[in-house]
């Protein structure tokens, strides 16, 4: 039978654009093509302004996952101005990040997810749902449909205890390098037990029997989608005076072997990407130029490497890093640990909540930099997430952040090899023709894509080593 | 309720304990139905060059909450982060809804428009033979609406996405398209801002602009005007570090020149606003918002533009202190 090329665009319900191209031979996905389709170009925004200006400037890569990019700004800032951190500061800079991911974690489940499971009504915006896959009975679609509607409420309040202490959501304005400026009174953390409460009461009521069924109807799913089943982590929750406990480990897992992370063997790649090198004017290194029209290119996402391998990132990945989740590396098993984590997540912040002391705002900024070269980790809700900065009397050189829809998203590197998400789609199965985005909308889903921020290139001189990654 | 009362609910300015301003819309609307045979605006969003936040914004809202905006006050037609279609079947239902709908829907961009290379640095969506960038489908669907509202900064005036060196060539709405644009700027948006501007479409048609388009219902005073923290500006009171109580002038606030409610209005279920969490506002409803407003912790009087010399200075503070708290 000869191969057949699907465009598969837009893939709805994620933030920004993707598209993806899979070919088929038969009823087997046998080539898949993740195109992000939109650049900002960050790394240049970033030039010349003033260093302390990151922890506003690169929230604004990313909407879903802003307090990530202020977090690993501030600990980038932490440990250019040699900055010391309290407990208390620590604990509410984690109170935040915690409910972001939380409301992130919960969105995606039920605002982007859920419609590719569940029969909704037929208006807008449901209308068109195309669900030809539906195995729920009427009883459980209509239960589900409530909680999406309850999930919206319950995902506002997550954010308004980020709100509470973080000044306003997205984009919060409280978690800075030094600490936290609000002061953690009584009454605000009272009223953020309150709503973490309700919060935790719809995860464990709603959010985690809602997974359980659809785990339970689509099992078939354990087996679709599966990647190579490597995973990274850079770690999550920072904790110490200089940031140096992580919660979360850090980590790189290759079937049952924890591996130290070094990310000096982070590499990127472009050549499916619509970028080209070019001498830099007045210096002798090269650049990165973004150039749409480069033939073969088919997406403004780069190749991340480690080692000369991909790896998945994520909650699934921080989930069996941890030692939280043993399963496979499957559409479900994505959908699974993120829910698990949602739970593990929401416990944590009640009990942060219960252990911040009502006190003045903590936070002590030095006003001079010890360093003009530093690269900071975090994990964000999607996966692994870094900063990296050159500064020069306080003013960017170089910004460069490679983000963790680029580990998942990454197009092929220069050996042909798929990155994780490219990967989970060769070799799938779709049983009737009809069922085709549906099939391939899950699976993409599940590494809950947000491609505003894949969309931003790391701006190395060739080929990412340790050296030039500063 | 008849016009000028909408009106003057949003200029309220009394902090009223239960919020009411967005409950009380909701309410409306609702009457406005019954009388108008349940009649909802029908709307065609589309996600461009941005980061997506106005839309995260946008499920904060409450009363109404968005499930409620979804249900009661409008008809989605295409959004790609919340529509339940995808692929083809989400382009034909564009298509279909920007034909079927001429001059009635509401067209809201979320994003700027990169012009250089012919638009390629955003494709909203492929097809097996070609590309829809965000600039053909804003010229596309921006002639056939009723009402164009720009959400978000980036769409409004650029914002981030155009800001310097602006490699992509990105600029606002108002710049691709010779129509009138109503701005709801903000980085991200307030939701009020923005289902405030629905419910003024949808019950009484077209709010009145300022002279930068954006309804003068929420962006007609300045944060400045309303700060809880006026009182320390006025005396040369300034914080010398951020967590401190006083003005955030010294810190790079931009409230003296940045036309929002924030102060009174708040975010999220009316919690919190940057200067009320002791940092300073950045002016992210502004025209020259990031690179006017950078950098974000120098006073305005020495971030390098013209017109923010001229913002007068308490007569008290001291020249040889300057910013630092008195005394
Ligand atoms: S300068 Fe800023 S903090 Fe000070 S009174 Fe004005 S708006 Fe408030």
């Amino acid at each position: 039978m000869a191969k057949k090329r699907v465009m598969f665009s837009p893939v709805t319900r994620l933030e920004g654009l993707l598209s993806v191209e899979v070919t088929l031979d038969g009823d087997r996905v046998v080539n898949a093509n993740a195109s992000s389709t939109a650049f900002r170009g960050f790394e240049w925004i970033m030039r010349d302004r003033h260093v302390t200006d990151a922890v506003y400037m690169t929230q604004r890569i990313c909407g879903i996952c802003s307090t990530a990019h202020g977090a690993v700004a501030s600990y980038l800032l932490d440990e250019l101005y040699d900055n010391t951190l309290s407990e208390n500061a620590q604990l509410m800079r984690n109170i935040m990040y915690a409910s972001d991911i939380i409301q992130n974690h919960i969105r995606h489940f039920y605002l982007f997810g859920l419609p590719d499971y569940v029969r909704m009504p037929q208006r807008p915006p449901f209308h068109g749902q195309n669900l030809s896959d539906a195995r729920l009975n009427p009883k459980d679609d209509q239960r589900l449909l409530e909680n999406y509607f309850e999930a919206i409420k319950v995902s506002q309040k997550s954010h308004e205890i980020l709100a509470l202490f973080g000044g306003k959501a997205p984009h919060q304005h409280s978690f800075v390098h030094g600490g936290v400026s609000v002061a953690p009174t009584a009454d605000k953390i009272n009223r953020a037990l309150a709503l973490a409460k309700t919060v935790s009461e719809f995860v464990k009521g709603k959010l985690v029997p809602d997974t359980e069924l659809i785990a339970r109807a689509y099992s078939d799913y354990y087996q679709i989608g599966v990647t190579e089943g490597q995973f990274l982590s850079f770690g999550l929750f920072r904790f110490g005076p200089k940031n140096e406990r992580l919660l979360l480990k850090n980590g790189v897992q290759k079937g049952n072997r924890l591996i130290p992370l070094d990310i000096g063997l982070i590499n990127e790649d472009i050549t499916n990407s619509w970028f080209s090198t070019a001498f830099e004017q007045g210096s002798n290194g090269k650049e990165l130029i973004p150039n749409p029209y480069k033939p073969g290119a088919y997406t403004w996402s780069k190749s991340v490497t480690y080692g000369g391998h991909h790896y998945e990132v994520g909650p699934l990945a921080r989930m069996i890093i941890n030692g939280k989740y043993r399963g496979g590396a499957s559409t479900m098993d994505r959908i699974y640990a993120r829910t698990l984590e949602t739970v593990h997540f929401t416990q944590l912040m009640e009990d942060w909540l219960k252990r911040v002391k009502p006190g003045p705002a903590p936070i002590e900024q030095k006003k001079t930099p010890v360093k003009n070269k530093v690269v900071a980790t975090t994990d964000a809700m999607r996966g692994a997430l870094l900063h990296s900065a050159w500064i020069e009397d306080e003013q960017v050189v170089r910004y460069n952040i490679i983000t963790p829809s680029v580990w998942n998203f990454s197009p092929k590197d220069e050996y042909g090899r798929l990155g994780p998400a490219e990967g989970a789609l060769v070799g799938t199965v779709v049983p009737r023709q009809e069922m085709l985005f549906n099939v391939l909308g899950r699976i993409i889903r599940s590494f809950d894509p947000c491609l505003q921020c894949a969309t931003h290139v790391l701006d190395m001189r060739g080929n990412v080593k340790k050296e030039s990654l500063l | 309720m008849d016009k000028e009362k909408f009106n003057e609910l949003c200029h309220d300015l009394a902090p009223r304990s239960d919020h009411t301003l967005t409950e009380a819309i909701l309410q409306e609307v609702s009457s406005f139905q019954a009388g108008h045979q349940n009649k909802r605006l029908p709307v065609i969003w589309i996600e461009t060059s941005d980061s997506g936040d106005n839309n995260i914004a946008f499920l904060n809202s409450t009363y109404p909450y968005a499930g409620q905006v979804f249900t009661d006050m409008i008809d989605l037609l295409y959004c790609n982060s919340f529509m339940t279609a995808q692929g083809k079947h989400a382009l034909n239902i564009l298509e279909q809804a920007a034909v079927m709908l001429k001059g009635q829907f509401t067209l809201v961009v979320e994003g700027a428009i990169p012009l250089k290379d012919n638009g390629l640095y955003n494709v909203i969506i492929r097809t097996e033979n070609r590309n829809i960038t965000a600039l053909e489908a804003v010229n596309w669907l921006g002639n056939l609406a009723k009402y164009v509202v720009a959400m978000g900064t980036c769409a409004s005036f650029g914002g981030v996405s155009s800001a310097r060196p602006n490699i992509t060539g990105s600029v606002a709405v108002r710049q691709v398209l010779n129509r009138e644009i109503i701005n709801v700027s903000g980085c991200p948006v307030n939701p009020d801002w923005f289902v405030g501007t629905l419910a003024h479409l949808l019950m009484y048609g077209r709010p009145e602009l300022d002279d930068l388009g954006r309804p003068t219902l929420f962006y007609g005073y300045t944060v400045h005007r309303h700060c809880q923290r006026r009182s320390y500006f006025d005396k040369g009171d300034f914080a010398e570090n951020l967590g401190d109580i006083e003005c955030m002038f010294s810190l790079g606030c931009m409230g003296p020149r940045t036309g929002a409610d924030c102060p009174y209005r708040q975010w999220i279920n009316y919690v919190n606003w940057p200067v009320r969490a002791n940092t300073p506002c950045i002016g992210c409803t502004n025209e020259d918002f990031p690179d006017g407003s950078t950098p974000f912790f120098t006073p305005l009087s020495e971030k390098g533009s013209d017109k923010d010399k001229e913002i007068n200075l308490p007569p008290n503070r001291k020249e040889t202190n300057k910013w630092q708290k008195r005394g």
